[in-house]
Order: C-alpha cells, then structure tokens, then sequence
C-alpha cells in the first residue's frame, strides 16, 4: 500500500466533483435547512460540514437502510411471480466519517455474515469507500476510549484524514482506500516526510478506559440476569426506541409485506428495537420479555456481553448518541459506570453507583 | 436475488387436523431447488403468504420422505390465517431450512421416549417418522401423546397407525373432561401418563415438546424416571422474522435460538435465562 498523502482543500473540492462527475455518490456529514448536521449526499464539498459536531444520525442507514425491499411479488391466479432487488451498488464514498460510526460498520459485519451472508449489507460494504476524520471533538455524552476506540481509531476505515494547515493528511487504511487515492492520484501529495498532527484532544470528560473495563462488564453481566440495578434503571425509560434508532451498532429488524393493490407487494425489512414490548410478542399471547427492565437487560447485556462472547467486540463504539437521544435520561456510559462499579473494577470517582 | 427471498411451494394437500389446525403438503416449484432440498429432524422453516407476511415453524414431514415438505399451524396470526385461507394449487413461500436438529445420531442403538402435547406433536412427528424409518437402528420407541380433548388431538390417522404396530408404545391422553364416550385411551394431564408408562430410562434418549407448562411438569417426571438432563431434548419456539441470526428478535441470553437452536437439552435450557 501506498504510504502518506496530504490534499489540499481545493484539490480535495476537486476530487468529490471528480467523484461525482463519475457516478460515485459521496455523502458526507453536511448541515441541513434545520441547522442540524446528519450524513446527507452532497455534490459538491462546499455542502460538507467536516468536523463539524457528531451527526445526529450514524452510518448504519447506509448499509441497512431504515426500510428496505427485500423483493416484489406479483399474482396472477395460483401463480407468484417474485422480483429480486439487486444486491450490487453503485460506488459510493463516505467523507469525513467519525471513528465511531465507522468503527460500527465493521463490528456489524460479524453478526451480517454469521454463516448466512446477507447480500444486500456485503453489497453495500463492498460498494462504499470510508474516509474516516480523525475526531475533531467531543462531548460530554461520548465515551469511545472506554470500547476500545479513540479519536484516531482507524477500525472500519479505508483512509483517514487527520486536519493539516491548508488540508489533510491522508493515510491509507485499506486495498480499496488505496485504489481510491491510486486512481486520482494527480489529486494528492506524497507526503512521506509529513509527520502526523498533533492528536485532538479526546475532551476532559471521555473517561479513562480504565473506569469502564469492558471485560469486568461482560462478566458481570453474564452473572447477574436477576439484579436490582435493571428495574431501577427501567423507570427512567420509555420504551421508544430512541437509543436503537441512532445507535451505530443496533441493527435488529423487522420483515414485513407492503401489499400494494391485491395482487403485487413488496416484502420489506424495517429497523426494529428490542425495546419495545411488541418485539418478543409470541401470537400466543406469551411474551417472554413483559417487563422494560428486561428490555433494557437484553439492550445493555447484548451489547457488552453476548455480543462479545458470540464476535470477540463489544456491540458499542461509544458515540453516546443513546444518551443524547434519551427522552427519560438514560444515559449509558453512567449505566456502564454502576455496573462497574458493582463488579468491584472501577477505578474513578465517578463511577460510584 | 437474497436469502431473505423464498423458494415458492405448491401446496399439494390438505388436511383438517382438529378445527383450528391444519397440514399443508408443499411443493418445491423449481424442480431444481425439489431434487437438491435436504433438511435434519427438528429444523425449522420461514413460511409465507404473499401480501400477509412470514410464520415460523418446524418441518413436521420426516427427512427420510423425499418430495416437499409439510407444515402443520394452528390460525392464530395474520400469516396463518391468511396460510388457512390458501387452497390446494395456491402459491405459498417457504425459507430454510435453519437452525439445529435432533442429534440422530447420538441415539442410534438407544431407546426413544417421544413426549408431545397439542400441536406439539407436530415437531415432534417428524423426529417419529425418522426414526420409524430406519427403524432397526434404534431400540425401544415409546410415544407418550396428549390433547385437550379428543378433538385437539392431531395426526389421527398416524396416531392409529402407531397403535398398530409391535415395535412401538403409544400411550394416548386427553385432559380430564375433554374424553367421549367412545375414548377408550388414557385419561389425565401429560406428566401423570408418562408417569404411569414410566419408560426406562436405560440407554433412553427422551424428545418433549408441547406447551410450556406441559414441559415444565414433565422434566421433573423424568429425572425421577432417571433420565440425565443431557439425554432430553426440546426445541423452542421463540418469535423470530429472518431465521438465520441477523435480527436479533430470538436471542436468549447466549444463544440465538434459530442459530444454536431450535433444540436443546434440559441441561442447556437449565443453563438459560428464562426469556423463553
């Protein structure tokens, strides 16, 4: 692989009009009319909002859109006839990615290709090239140095961009970052002599991995299906959903038929949450999970403990969207604080329970 | 094409079972998919009806009957009312096969105690009929089976054909009340007949499976029977939508139950939380 480049800001303006001008949708985190900054197409990169503040949504619509065909049938007497929808994808280039989105789209690739590979996420993965900026900042909400990520985490990357004076260094992650910076080539620097930016500031209140050991988590999680802690932490919740919705990592769905007249219909898969009473719902009337404080077990215990049993990593990256999106106040990182604490590993004041 | 995308079935017949269930014979449409089609006893199945979505169940035909597939389902959904709704010719979907399956081989050269309440006979009959089929490779069969009433007993015709043959035990129950006067079978709840036929548990492997409380009053009666929780088997029955381990709707505790299931031992089942 080819070593470190810089582009400038006008070469980097040229390459996504290059891209663009080429078939190759680019999506970058931009500003909509509200003011808000979500991952949205853009034609040009005056419409990028790079390091601008965390988008409010992650990048897991990309690969498993909110609602998605799965195929089409149509009718005619005893026959059926199914459409399949395509499971290749036009090339696409996600810039300005944060570590922690990009990190997710990784660790989902264990669970999307666990024995059965589900074509329509691997024809979207093998479609999108990840151009990952190093984390300009956080926030109280974020906790990504205690899952094992950072500001610099480079997992589910194809390139890195780290801000330089006029532009970026650009550091090749993967074969097919490399193919992507070898075939505009006339667009970067060889910059083999840069030395790489002073790291960002992970933020005084990212806590110190040590506070939340992951394994410790798993163990104790593992151990304690029947615990006070589930019903105390139950009443602050609603049952929404909001966590599941912008969480990078969730990725539970439903399968449904979209009739459309009586004859044809789509088959479609939309986001599902496990927080919600209807998901476990037998149609006996048995519901194995009546309660929300065994929802958000199953939320909390999936993540840090089953998932990372199954997968080897925990089902997190700690953007702390979850905890920006509560209605009721749940806050995860604090969850995690007090489970820490009750496993008798923390380390830090805050985690007291 | 994506593997959430079905083989189309023909339904070839049908059988009323009791007034709420009924078993559809199914037919691979591709003649390809119908020659190349294998399963293992216990494995499950996506079925659908275009327009009213997809149903979960086990394969209730045996392996070792080649040329399609049957489902038995009682209309309780939107999918199985619509299922029930279908004629012979009618096109239905059908995904799989997924999970587990009895470990077949494991009880080779032992005796079976097949237990089954309800329409969870239905799982079980596929395992019957495999091992009825090869049936010099196995030791005593012993069939302990309840309903209701009589009316809710299914597979009638094979339960007489069961009863007929030398090589197999067929206890017969329903609930107290639910008899006629023509019943001449046993009278009395699942856990207390298989008590009285108290099959041995030497070199037994027992399959279970029937409503919850069924199975919870029946362990008991076999581990005083001395089986090892390790030598019982029951399959699951979790709410599930893709089958193949990605929507996360059956996980339980470790495991994901169309994944590392649908059959398990009473030693794993002890092992698990009880969110099933």
């Amino acid at each position: 692989m080819t070593g470190a480049r810089t582009i400038t800001h006008d070469n980097l303006a040229a390459l996504v009009a290059d891209l663009a001008a080429a078939g190759t949708r680019v999506t970058a985190p931009a500003r909509g009319a509200d003011g808000k900054v979500d991952y949205r197409p853009i034609a040009s990169l005056a419409e990028a909002a790079l390091g601008a503040e965390l988008p409010r949504r992650s990048l897991k619509e990309f690969f498993l859109p909110a609602s998605e065909p799965l195929f089409s049938w149509r009718q005619e007497g005893a026959k059926v006839d199914l459409r399949a929808v395509p499971t290749e994808f036009p090339p696409h280039l996600v810039l300005g990615a944060r570590p922690c989105d990009a990190a997710a789209v990784e660790i989902l690739d264990h669970v999307m290709g666990w024995d059965y590979r589900d074509e329509l996420w691997f024809g979207r993965r093998a479609a999108t090239t990840i151009a990952t900026l190093a984390c300009p900042g956080v926030d109280g909400s974020c906790f990504c140095t205690a899952t094992g990520r950072g500001p610099e985490s480079t997992k589910g990357s194809d390139l890195m961009l780290y801000p330089i004076d006029g532009g970026y260094l650009v550091e090749v992650v993967t074969p097919k970052g490399d193919a992507l910076v070898t075939a505009h080539a006339a667009r970067f620097i060889s910059a083999s002599d840069a030395s790489r930016p002073v790291s960002p500031d992970p933020g005084p209140r990212t806590p110190d991995p040590a506070s939340l050991p992951m394994p410790a988590i798993a163990e104790w999680l593992a151990r304690n299906f029947e615990h006070e802690l589930w019903r105390d932490i139950a009443l602050r919740c609603h049952g929404c959903g909001a966590c599941a919705s912008v969480c990078p990592t969730c990725h539970c769905f439903d399968i449904v038929d979209e009739p459309e007249g009586v004859t044809e219909g789509t088959r479609r898969r939309n986001w599902d949450t496990c927080q919600t009473g209807l998901f476990t719902l037998h149609a006996s009337g048995h519901n194995p999970r009546r309660d929300q404080h065994a929802r958000i077990r199953q939320r909390v215990t999936h993540k840090f403990s089953i998932y990372p049993a199954k997968f080897g990593e925990v089902l997190c990256t700690g953007c702390g969207r979850c905890a920006r999106a509560c209605p009721g106040g749940m806050d995860l990182p604090e969850i995690l604080g007090r489970i820490a604490a009750l496993a008798g590993a923390a380390s830090g004041p805050e985690a007291a329970v | 094409m994506n593997l959430y995308q079905p083989y189309l079935m023909k339904i070839e017949a049908i059988t009323d079972e009791t007034p709420d269930t009924r078993t559809l014979k199914l037919a691979f449409e591709d003649p390809s998919v119908a020659s190349e089609f294998d399963f293992r006893a216990g494995q499950f199945g996506e079925y659908s009806v275009f327009g009213s979505g997809e149903c979960t169940f086990c394969i209730a035909s045996s392996p070792t009957r080649k040329g399609g597939i049957e489902c038995t389902f009682k209309a309780v959904g939107k999918a199985t009312k619509a299922m029930r709704g279908l004629d012979v010719g009618d096109t239905m979907g059908f995904r799989g096969p997924y999970g587990n399956h009895f470990p077949l081989e494991r009880m080779e050269k032992r005796s079976v105690v097949f237990i089954a309440g309800g329409i969870g006979l239905a799982p079980v009959r596929c395992v019957i009929w495999n091992v009825l089929d090869l049936r010099d490779r196995f030791a005593d069969v012993t069939i302990v089976y309840g309903a209701r009433s009589v009316s809710d007993l299914v597979y009638k015709r094979e339960l007489e054909a069961w009863a007929e043959r030398a090589d197999v035990k067929l206890w017969q129950t329903v609930d107290p009340g639910g008899e006629t006067p023509e019943w001449k079978h046993e009278i009395g709840f699942v856990p207390a007949i298989v008590e009285k036929a108290a099959p041995s548990a030497a070199g037994a492997t027992a399959v279970v499976c029937g409503p919850p409380v069924m199975i919870k009053y029946t362990l008991p009666v076999l581990e005083k029977l001395g089986f090892a929780a390790g030598d019982v088997y029951t399959t699951l029955e979790n709410r599930m939508k893709c089958g193949c381990g990605k929507c996360g709707r059956c996980n339980v505790g470790p495991v994901y139950v169309c994944k590392d299931g649908p059959v398990f031992s009473a030693a794993q089942l002890a092992e698990l939380p009880a969110e099933y």
